[in-house]
């Protein structure tokens, strides 16, 4: 099946007592079993089953299934949040004295929980990731994983993934990708070799802005067995190729309870038919608006790598099967234009948060990275005369419109 | 043959049967979600297709995915 049906056809069929074909929000927190023999059997895991919804639940399952399916990939876990995937990939993968390296240019929030995790004695050395030789450099044995992410937000850089998934691989470190700007949809991550994907389903999984949730892949392209982290490679003596997987839902999800609740779920599983037809619209309306923006006189930048003279458009267009995402910056001459702008904008909103069928704006110097040193900043991408838009799917015309009013107002 | 699966005894009338067999004859539920630990050690997923079982051989399915607390 292609991905538009896998979207709708994939974790769940119907429901085999009454019929149902959406997904049964199973609101419980827990599991009766008829024997004693039963249950014993499901904690022994000689059965499959279900037994406590902190652990795993019959409809976040389903999404999770959904998931794997549209990423070709082994297995799935969802959890509570975006920040929740990516803290528990890397609890998942780190110990104290060990080292993550990082692309410099990354969402605030993980930004955030990098430097959190130096209190637990897990170092990051940020490197740039368009540098082969940097990265290599940067790999020390205590090196355990290298994360960065599909479109960095907000700068908008793309990696080249074949580049960085090779020295990875000789290295035989994992490399995990934050892939929600593009979801599975746009970033088919096995194909280019990567290990581990991220989503924060809370963007363009979910629909219009409701839901805050995310989910762990593995894609099944990287041998545990071998692994550098101890504690996966420990799990993988017992179950194999499941190794990452078994221990972030055994270990992680047990002990930190951050899993994703059941009515999420359900509006994630809903939200992924739809995801292709929203996403080629709002990737669309992106692109008419990048080219509206660089024409106008009072903007003095845009960035988005659907226009061709932006330097990551080849390498978008062969990653990002031929699309460029839904996020584009530009800058105003200054702060002060900025503001003007935001305020004076009508329909679009400002406000944090992307992926929403609402087009929305940010100024992030102000705002998400508002802490951040200067050389952070510059590193990430973020000044003072910058907005950031996240293209929702409303008629381009509109959107245009409201730009064109606000910028002259 | 003689088998061990799950700690239990059983006899299999085949005389030669891969894992990828075993899993279906058994019907074991959610197969793509199953871990199979041959005479002590997992296999590789993609063994599955080409590990033939022996007669005394000891099978053990397991599940990591479900939901069991180890
Ligand atoms: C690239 C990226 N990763 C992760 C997150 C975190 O996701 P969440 O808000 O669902 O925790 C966000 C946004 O918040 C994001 O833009």
């Amino acid at each position: 099946m292609k991905f538009e049906s896998k979207a709708i056809h994939s974790g769940f069929s119907q429901d085999p007592k009454h019929g149902a074909t959406a997904v049964p929000v199973f609101q419980t927190a827990s599991y009766a079993f008829s024997t004693a023999q039963e249950l014993a059997d499901v904690f022994e895991g000689h059965k499959f089953g279900h037994v406590y919804s902190r652990i795993s639940n019959p409809t976040v399952s389903a999404f999770e299934s959904r998931i794997t399916e549209l990423e070709n990939g082994l297995g799935s876990v969802a959890v509570a949040s975006g920040m929740a995937a990516i803290a528990t990939a890397i609890y998942a993968l780190t110990a104290s004295g060990d080292e993550i390296i990082s692309s410099t240019n990354l969402f605030g929030g993980t930004f955030h929980f990098f430097e959190d995790m130096a209190r637990f004695g897990v170092s990051t050395r940020y490197v740039d990731i368009h540098s082969p030789l940097k990265i290599k450099q940067a790999i020390t044995d205590k090196t355990k994983l290298i994360f960065f992410e599909t479109i960095g937000n907000p700068k908008l850089d793309v990696p080249n993934m074949k580049a960085i998934v090779e020295i990875a691989n000789e290295a035989n470190i994992p490399v995990v990708v934050d892939s929600t700007l593009t979801s599975p949809y746009l970033f088919q991550a096995k194909k280019w070799g990567v290990h581990v994907v991220v989503h924060s389903a809370t963007k363009y999984i979910g629909i219009g802005g409701t839901t805050i949730g995310g989910i762990i892949v593995d894609l099944g392209t990287f041998k545990w067995r071998n692994a550098r982290s101890e504690a996966v490679r420990e799990s993988a003596q017992k179950a194999g190729h499941f190794g990452f997987i078994s221990q972030i839902r055994q270990r992680i999800l047990t002990n930190t309870g951050n899993i994703l609740a059941p009515f999420n779920a359900f509006l994630f599983s809903l939200g992924l038919e739809t995801l292709s037809l929203r996403l080629d619209k709002q990737c669309q309306n992106a692109l008419e608006l990048a080219q509206f923006l660089g024409s106008h006189s009072k903007v003095s930048k845009v960035t988005y790598p659907g226009l061709e003279n932006n330097p990551y458009h080849e390498l978008a267009k062969a990653q990002f099967e031929g699309q460029f995402g839904a996020l584009l910056t530009f800058e105003c001459p200054t702060k002060e234009a900025c503001f003007h702008c935001i305020d004076h904008l009508k329909m679009i909103k400002n406000m944090t948060s992307l992926g929403d069928s609402k087009t929305m704006v940010i100024h992030p110097d102000s705002t998400i990275y508002r802490t951040c040193s200067p050389e952070q900043k510059e590193a990430a991408g973020v000044n003072d005369r910058l907005i950031r838009v996240s293209v929702g799917l409303e008629h381009f015309s509109d959107i245009i419109n409201d730009f064109n009013q606000a910028l002259s107002a | 043959m003689n088998v061990s699966i799950n700690g239990q005894k059983e006899v299999l009338t085949q005389s030669t049967l891969t894992i990828s067999e075993l899993l279906k004859l058994k019907n074991v539920e959610m197969p793509e979600m199953v871990s199979v630990e041959h005479n002590g050690t997992i296999l590789e997923r993609d063994a599955f297709g080409t590990t033939h079982i022996q007669d005394g051989d000891d099978i053990e399915f397991l599940y990591f995915m479900g939901g069991g607390a180890h």
